[in-house]
Order: C-alpha cells, then sequence, then structure tokens
C-alpha cells in the first residue's frame, strides 16, 4: 500500500504538469474538432461536418494513406538501421566510438540544412545519381517522379533518425552485464544464437521504445517532406501532419485540422495500444 | 577473463569507417559549402575540397544577424529544458517501471498520448496559457511547455525496467528510504539512460522552431532556428554564409554528445553488488 | 511653436496642396499627429532591400518625433501571414502590417483591417488615390468606396533573357523577342542544348517550386485564353476549355517544343531564378531582377550586363500581359484611433521620399504612378521601360478567400501533368473539384 502510495507521488509531478500544459490543449483540439474555425473569428460549431468533408475529400484519402505507408515504413527501417548501426559501433574495434559519434551528427544537423542538402543530393544529376551510375541505375528523378518521392523521403528520414535510435540501442547494450555473454561463451552460444537468446531479450524494453518512439515520430514529422517536396509531386508526399499544418495555418481552416489530427490521433493511439500489447505481455507483473 | 560485447564481429574497421563517411556524405557536403565562395553554391559538379577557401563565411554570417544572440538563447532554454526534462522524467519513469498502482497502464498511455496530436493544433490553446501568464517573449514562456516530455518519460521507464528489483526490494528490507534506494541504487545503474535523456532533451528542443516562432517576436529572445530560417529567406546572404550557420548550429549539440559519450561505455552493470 | 508644415496640414487646403504635389519634397514631414507618447507595433516580411529600407524610414520618423515608437519586427515571408493569424486569434496582432496583395481578401472578408482616411495619405479624395495608383493594386485594396491598404512595392512578371546565350545561336535580342506563347516555344527550342537526357540548357523554364509561383504564371495565361477562375455563382472554372487551352499552352514549352526539364531544376524559395543566374535556362518568368540580385551568383553576369527584359509573351502579338501583384501597408482594425491615426501618418512619411526609396530597392517597381518615374535614378536603370510596362499592364490575382486553396490545387495540378505525364482535362477536373470543395467549406463557416 505504501509502495503504491510513493508509485502514484514519482508519477504525479509529470502527470500535473501535463494536465496544465497538455490535456487541456488536448482536449480543446477534440472539441475545436466539431467546429468551424478560422483563428480570425470565434469558433462555429458545425457537428461531424468536418469528419464527413473529410471522407468525401480525395486530397485527405491520399494523405491518408501516404501516411500509413510512411509510418509503416519508416519505423520498421529505422528500427533495424539503428540496432544494426548500434551493434556495428558496439564492437569491439578501435575508432568504433568515433564513428558512433561521427554518425550521431547527422542527427544534429540543422534540419533545414538537412533539407537542402539533400534536395541538392537527390537532384536528377545530383550526387545520389552520379554514385548509383556505374551500377547502371540511369537517370532517377527523386523527388520528382510519384513513384521514387515517397521512397526518397522514407531514406531521408531514416537517415536522420537512425542515428538518434542507434544511441539508444547503444546505451542498452552497454547496460548489459558483462557475465551474460561469459556465461554464454562457455556454453558455447555465439554469433546470431547469443544475439537472439541474450541480447534481444535483454534489450526488449529498449526495443519497445524504439518502435513506439519512430512511429510516433514519423506520424508527426512533416518539415522534411515539406521542405524536400512540398508535398509533391502531385500530393503523392503529403502526409498528414503536412495536410494538418496547410489546412490550419494557410487555409485556416483551424476546425478541419483538429478533425485531421484527430483521425491521426486515432491511428497512432491504435498502433501504440498494438506496440504496447505485443512487448508488454513479458513484463513483470 | 576479458569481456567481449555483442556485435558483428566481423566487421572490422575498414567497412565501418566506409559506412560511417557514406553516411556523412551530407554533413560533409554541408560543411565543405560552408568555405566556399557564393557563387560556387549547388554546382551539380561540386568540388569537395573548396579551391579557394572562404573562412570569412563565419564571421560574415555572424555580423548580418545577431546570432551570437539568437545561439545564446538556444543554449538558455535548451539547458533548462534538459534540466527539467532530468528530474521530471526520471522521477515518473521510475514510478511507471517499478510501482504498481491502479491505473499504471493506463497512466502510460496518457501519458504517450501527449505525443500523438500534433503541436499545430494546440498551438493556439497553449499559446494562449502562456499568454495569460504573461510570458510571451520571455525565456519562461519558451521552455515552460518543453520542461516535461512524455518521450523521456517512457525512456528512463524502459532503461529502469532493467535494474533488477531484488536489488530495490533488499534494500528496503534493510529498511532504505524510497528516495534514497532511487538516488543510491537506482540511478548509478541508470547513468546510460541519464546520458541519453539529457542528451535527447537538449538536442529536441534545440531544434524546436513552431513554438518559438508562435511566442517570440522580438530578437532578444529569439532562438536560432528562427534566425536560421529568416536567414535563409533573404537572398542577400549567400546561402554559403547559410551552411556557416548551420555548422556553427551543430557544435553545442555534438559538444554535449561528446562528454555524455562517455557515459555510454559498458561497464554499468551489476559490478560489485554481488553477495 | 507651429512650424509652417503643421499649418498647412491642419488646414484642408494644405492637405489637398500637398497631395497634388504628388510626392513631397525630400524630408518634408507632416507634422506632428499627436505629443502623447506612443508605442506602436509594425510587422513586415524579410528581404535584402526592403526590410532595410523599411526599417530605415521608420526610424526616421520615430526620430523626428520622438514621442512615437515602434517596435519593429520582420518574420520569414512565408512566416508572416501566420504570425499575424495566432496573433489576431490570441489578440496580440500588431497595430500596423504589411501584407501581400492576394491575402486582402482574407482580411476584408472578416474585418479585420481598418479602411484608411485617404486625405491623411495626402490625397483629396478616393478618385484621387484611384489614379495614382496601378490598377491591380486598386482592385485588391479598394472595396465598397475605401481604401483598405496603402501600397508599398507593386511589381510586374516580366521575362528575363540571357542575351548572351541568345546571340549564341545567332537571335538578336531585340529582333526575335518572342511577342506570342508559340514565338516563345520556338525560340527556347533554339536556344535548348541537350546532352543525351541531360539538359544543359533549357530554352525556356517555369517556375516548379513554389504555388505562389505558379499562381501568377499561370493566371495571364487562363485570363488571356478567355478563361476564368470562377464563374458569377462562385464555381471554379479552370476546367473548361480556357483552362485547358491555357494548361496546353504552359506544358507545351517542354511537351511540344522539348526545351524544358521540369524536373531538372535548382531553384529554392528565396532565389526561385536560380537556374537562369547560373545560366542553365536561357529565359525565364519573374519579377524585376537588378544588378544586387544578379551579383552574388553570376558576378560575370552583372559586370558584362548581358541580360535584358521584356513583357511576357501572349496568345496574340497585342495581348501581352503578366500578373502584376504586391505589398500594402495595412492598419489592425482593433488598433484604438489614435494609432491608426499614427499609422497613417507614418506610412505616409515611408512613402515621401521615393527617390530614397528607388535607390535602395530598385528595380522593384512601386505601385504609386507619380513622383518617380521621371527621376533619373530611374531612367537610367536597365530594362525599366520593360519593368514599368509590366506593371502598368498586369492583371490581378484572383481575389478570393481562398486563395491558398486554389494555388495548392493549381500547383498539384502542374506537377501532375508536368511530372507524371497526367491528362490535362483530367488533371484540372480534379483541382477545380478541389477548389470548389474549399469554397464549399468556407460557406459554412
Amino acid at each position: 500500500m505504501r509502495l503504491r502510495l510513493w508509485g502514484v507521488a514519482f508519477v504525479l509531478p509529470a502527470l500535473l504538469f501535463f494536465a496544465f500544459f497538455k490535456y487541456g490543449p488536448m482536449g480543446w483540439a477534440f472539441w475545436l474538432s466539431f467546429t468551424s474555425y478560422d483563428m480570425l473569428s470565434p469558433p462555429r460549431f458545425v457537428g461531424i461536418d468536418n469528419f464527413a468533408s473529410l471522407a468525401a475529400d480525395p486530397v485527405f484519402v491520399q494523405s491518408l494513406q501516404n501516411t500509413l505507408g510512411y509510418i509503416v515504413a519508416s519505423t520498421l527501417l529505422i528500427t533495424l538501421a539503428a540496432l544494426l548501426l548500434a551493434l556495428a559501433v558496439s564492437t569491439p574495434v578501435p575508432g568504433a566510438r568515433a564513428c558512433m559519434s561521427a554518425i550521431f551528427l547527422t542527427n544534429v544537423m540543422p534540419i533545414i540544412a538537412v533539407c537542402l542538402v539533400w534536395r541538392f543530393l537527390l537532384h536528377p544529376h545530383g550526387l545520389v545519381n552520379q554514385l548509383l551510375a556505374p551500377f547502371g541505375a540511369g537517370r532517377i528523378d527523386w523527388l520528382t517522379s510519384d513513384t521514387t518521392a515517397m521512397p526518397a523521403i522514407v531514406m531521408v528520414t531514416v537517415w536522420r533518425f537512425a542515428p538518434y535510435f542507434m544511441v539508444v540501442f547503444v546505451a542498452a547494450l552497454a547496460a548489459i552485464p558483462a557475465e551474460y555473454y561469459e556465461a554464454a561463451a562457455i556454453d558455447g552460444a555465439r554469433g546470431l544464437r547469443r544475439f537472439r537468446s541474450i541480447t534481444l531479450p535483454l534489450i526488449l524494453p529498449q526495443l519497445f521504445f524504439v518502435v513506439v518512439v519512430a512511429a510516433l515520430l514519423s506520424a508527426r514529422l512533416f518539415l522534411m517532406p515539406y521542405i524536400i517536396t512540398g508535398g509533391g509531386p502531385g500530393g503523392a508526399t503529403r502526409v498528414l501532419s503536412m495536410l494538418i499544418y496547410e489546412t490550419g495555418f494557410s487555409y485556416l481552416k483551424m476546425g478541419r485540422a483538429a478533425a485531421i489530427s484527430v483521425v491521426l490521433f486515432a491511428i497512432v493511439l491504435a498502433l501504440t495500444l498494438a506496440q504496447m500489447k505485443l512487448f508488454m505481455r513479458d513484463e513483470e507483473a | 577473463m576479458k569481456r567481449r560485447l555483442p556485435g558483428l564481429r566481423w566487421l572490422g574497421l575498414p567497412p565501418l569507417a566506409g559506412l560511417t563517411l557514406l553516411v556523412l556524405l551530407p554533413v560533409l557536403w554541408m560543411l565543405s559549402t560552408s568555405f566556399q565562395a557564393s557563387e560556387k553554391m549547388f554546382q551539380l559538379a561540386m568540388d569537395w575540397i573548396p579551391r579557394s577557401w572562404h573562412p570569412e563565411n563565419y564571421p560574415n554570417a555572424l555580423h548580418r544577424a545577431p546570432f551570437p544572440l539568437f545561439f545564446f538563447n538556444s543554449i538558455v532554454v535548451s539547458l533548462v529544458v534538459m534540466a527539467g526534462n532530468v528530474v521530471f522524467c526520471t522521477l515518473a519513469g521510475y514510478g511507471l517501471a517499478k510501482f504498481r498502482f491502479p491505473g499504471d497502464r493506463f497512466a502510460l498511455l496518457a501519458i504517450l498520448s501527449t505525443l500523438m496530436l500534433p503541436l499545430e493544433v494546440t498551438l493556439v490553446p497553449t499559446f494562449l496559457i502562456v499568454h495569460s501568464l504573461g510570458w510571451l517573449n520571455t525565456y519562461q514562456g519558451i521552455f515552460a511547455p518543453l520542461l516535461v516530455d512524455a518521450f523521456g518519460i517512457f525512456l528512463m521507464r524502459q532503461f529502469v525496467l532493467g535494474v533488477p528489483t531484488d536489488y530495490l526490494e533488499a534494500a528496503r528490507i534493510d529498511g532504505a528510504g524510497e528516495v534514497r534506494i532511487l538516488w543510491r541504487i537506482v540511478l548509478p545503474q541508470c547513468k546510460p539512460a541519464l546520458a541519453v535523456l539529457a542528451l535527447f532533451a537538449y538536442r529536441d528542443s534545440w531544434d524546436q522552431f513552431l513554438w518559438p516562432l508562435a511566442v517570440v517576436s522580438r530578437d532578444e529572445y529569439r532562438t536560432y532556428p528562427l534566425g536560421l530560417v529568416r536567414f535563409a529567406e533573404d537572398y542577400g546572404n549567400p546561402q554559403t554564409e547559410q551552411m556557416a550557420v548551420a555548422v556553427m548550429a551543430t557544435v553545442p549539440v555534438f559538444v554535449l554528445f561528446l562528454l555524455l559519450q562517455r557515459l555510454l561505455k559498458r561497464g554499468f552493470g551489476l559490478t560489485g553488488l554481488k553477495g | 511653436m507651429t512650424t509652417r508644415r503643421d499649418f498647412l496640414r491642419r488646414t484642408s487646403a494644405g492637405a489637398a496642396a500637398l497631395g497634388v504635389l504628388g510626392a513631397p519634397a525630400l524630408g518634408a514631414a507632416q507634422g506632428a499627429p499627436t505629443r502623447v507618447p506612443m508605442k506602436l507595433t509594425y510587422w513586415t516580411w524579410e528581404n535584402p532591400q526592403q526590410r532595410p529600407w523599411q526599417k530605415k524610414r521608420i526610424d526616421q520618423y520615430t526620430q523626428l518625433h520622438p514621442n512615437i515608437s515602434v517596435e519593429f519586427q520582420y518574420f520569414a515571408f512565408s512566416d508572416l501571414g501566420k504570425k499575424v493569424s495566432v496573433g489576431y486569434a490570441t489578440g496580440t496582432a500588431p497595430d500596423g502590417f504589411t501584407t501581400g496583395d492576394w491575402l486582402m481578401p482574407t482580411w476584408l472578408t472578416r474585418k479585420l483591417i481598418a479602411p484608411l482616411d485617404v486625405q491623411q495619405l495626402g490625397y483629396g479624395s478616393l478618385d484621387a488615390f484611384r489614379n495614382d495608383h496601378a490598377p491591380a493594386f486598386v482592385a485588391g485594396a479598394v472595396h465598397e468606396g475605401k481604401a483598405y491598404g496603402y501600397p508599398l512595392w507593386f511589381y510586374g512578371v516580366p521575362l528575363h533573357v540571357n542575351t548572351k546565350q541568345f546571340r549564341e545561336v545567332g537571335l538578336d535580342p531585340v529582333k526575335d523577342e518572342p511577342k506570342t506563347w508559340e514565338q516563345l516555344g520556338e525560340v527556347a527550342k533554339r536556344l535548348t542544348i541537350k546532352d543525351g537526357s541531360k539538359f544543359t540548357r533549357q530554352g525556356f523554364k517555369w517556375a516548379m517550386h513554389a504555388s505562389q509561383w505558379t499562381a501568377f504564371q499561370f493566371n495571364p495565361i487562363l485570363l488571356q485564353c478567355g478563361g476564368q477562375w470562377f464563374d458569377k455563382h462562385g464555381k471554379c472554372t479552370i476546367n473548361n476549355e480556357a483552362g485547358v487551352r491555357a494548361m496546353t499552352i504552359r506544358a507545351s514549352i517542354a511537351r511540344k517544343y522539348g526545351a524544358e526539364d521540369p524536373a531538372d531544376s535548382l531553384a529554392t524559395a528565396p532565389v526561385p531564378w536560380m537556374d537562369w543566374l547560373k545560366e542553365r535556362c536561357a529565359m525565364f518568368s519573374s519579377p524585376p531582377i537588378g544588378p544586387l540580385a544578379v551579383k552574388p551568383i553570376n558576378p560575370q553576369m552583372e559586370a558584362e550586363g548581358y541580360y535584358k527584359a521584356y513583357v511576357m509573351p501572349g496568345v496574340t502579338e497585342d495581348k501581352r500581359y503578366s500578373t502584376c501583384y504586391g505589398f500594402n501597408c495595412v492598419v489592425n482594425a482593433n488598433a484604438s484611433k489614435e494609432k491608426q491615426e499614427v499609422l497613417h501618418h507614418m506610412y505616409r512619411f515611408m512613402m515621401s521620399d521615393l527617390r530614397d526609396c528607388w535607390i535602395a530597392t530598385a528595380p522593384l517597381t512601386l505601385a504609386r504612378k507619380s513622383g518617380w518615374t521621371e527621376l533619373p535614378e530611374v531612367k537610367s536603370t536597365p530594362n525599366i521601360e520593360a519593368f514599368l510596362r509590366a506593371k502598368d499592364t498586369g492583371v490581378f490575382l484572383p481575389r478570393t478567400p481562398v486563395w491558398s486553396e486554389l494555388a495548392d490545387a493549381l500547383h498539384r495540378a502542374v506537377q501532375k501533368v508536368m511530372l507524371s505525364s497526367g491528362d490535362i482535362k483530367q488533371v484540372l477536373n480534379e483541382a477545380a473539384a478541389e477548389v470548389d470543395r474549399a469554397t464549399a467549406e468556407l460557406k459554412k463557416g
């Protein structure tokens, strides 16, 4: 009983903070999705009009499809890349640490520089195509062809965020006590088997973290597609978060933007619940 | 006995270095461009090593706009956000990881839910809250809503889960108080996690754009992303100087990373607590 | 102490006299509107010449009237509208600000900007005000018999060509001036150089990087073809026969004449004319470009001066015009009467030295007709006749509160046509439907 109170006490400051700064505004946003609000005059109640009109709007539907694809692809690839990078830089190779620091630089570069540089590198006659030319790739219009634009954005997203999560995995790997590996070595386990039976279970909490957070991040992210392709070509890289920004701030239709956010919220909530179910089965009761 | 780390041990240094270089190409491009003459911007056939060096891009950029002030503001805000997150996220993460109370799963979900609505729709009410406190165009206006972030709470929870509960229970049996247990037993084992938390909190605050844009309309409180975007929109500012500012912006977080990454070394496991 | 200027201002005869003179003489202040200490906020957008000049003029104003202080803030161009909107939503909007002329309907329909007293701006009547300014500006700022904006710069969109490249392929920059769209295509074709699938040089490029640009480049073509953005019931009509013809013209440079590669561009938001400056394309359509913009990126072009501007081509030789758009100073309707008066005064002062304005911001033209075009500095500016003609004959952008949705829908349509080989009629149908949906949304709220 006493422990229960302590548990609540530890969590309370954060919850109070959120109650003040987050839940209020979130509630307001939910309410707003049932109104028409252009920021310049007071909100007007319209019921489920916003949702109905979204369902009938091809631009919204396209953005929804783009977003789902983007979240799934980014989450999987980021997690995989982060794990591989973390394993690579945790090897007892001289200079591995320096490589980790260097790789982390990609996450620290200001986003506007990232977008500028990648726009340039992915130019039809830019460096990426120049590097791929010996492999017979020919000219690829990365950012202006609707088949390659989204993969290009996913690629830049993975490039940007895998190092971020690599650090999480490195910390997780560092926390594994050496005794476990000594025991494994005595048992003759090595390589992939050791990874599967010792490493993976021990970093499962962080794996859960990375998967959930990568999904949340890719759901919210819009600066990269916004600056690199502007949502183009023809809306192929327009994701919901970008549509929300445009609808709210460019078109001044905040009520509608709130409705789109509610849809996004529902998607992310569902995803997170599924992930929680998957990963938290094994947690101590 | 020699400690061995998990890893793809067949990966020697050359492939690793090669991979690193490939990943870093855009960063190197940024670095190279920051030293080039402005006409050389965006040449598709690029000179990786500038034919003529223009280090004056850096002081020039600093003079065109009050970037030293902007960087200072960013540093102040980010340090406070870092401190706030380290304190509050650790407390909450610990509470969620090692304590069972009714509604604890729901609390986690409620905390994670704060990440599910984009800032654009919560901007206006958050702005009104900050405005009502009289905090527009102040440091506290910028950092207040960022002091506790759900990412940090979730991160700490996941790391603290890895601390064996036996130690906590042993300490309780010995009569240690909860705060003492947290301070003396849990935290020392979580140094890698704390390092990551501090780094991420600082870094996420460093790049914030939309929120400071809403709260600040005076140069004296502008943070560097606002300054950089405004700088970039001015075609009279050569883009080579933009890159110089971008390179400078990379430094503080990178320095923090270098300082903290020592804590990411192995050796913070169960040493010395046996028996 | 009453100065002669104070006295003149307070009599209506004096006010009319000052107005009739056009631009008042250098440094002629009109006397203080108030002796009470006052703080104003003024927001504008970032631009390397325009912003510092505005700041300078406002600083001069506050020096002349020490009881008035102005908090001058500027933001990235794309952020200014958002900051102002958030400001209105939260009661923190500035007292005075500058706005793009295409956003006037946004502020006007919600009565957020105050009507201006043209007498305080130096004009005897609304008609005098109307007649002294480019028609494109008037169409946007004068509403139901009142003026709501005081214009700063308004420009046409001339055609800029690289005369060195013209001569290289045997064209004469004067005789071979493209006057119709077909001529533009032919000239562009001759200027094009290809190396396999790569364009070493494109003949003519359309802007593909931002919806604003797509809209103001398409606007005149649509109107020249006899089309309209909306019919009298408010339905979007870009997908009718005229619209299809206009889009076909736009696509013709790439599709018919093979002179453009829409996917190959280095243009960015701050420098949309990058391809032209880097001599990757021979011709480009944009607001006036002068030496200050050319020099940082192509110092040789600036030094040797091998560039020229024409008025954009048309469907026939006599029907040539481009868009004319620009920026207005406006006054927040919620600002107090005293502040509004001071803002009138300040705006008028700002625009009272047009020679100084030209020296700082050339070749960006002003909406005002009188008081500057005869100045020697103006007349000696390269390409000034083309710039002035483009401005005075330019047509305004569609006046609609769904401007942003319209521009975005058009932008997507152009991308589908040019980058994904879309069918023009179908793509325009989709765009028109998008705009109609946006209009319907607006009518609900």
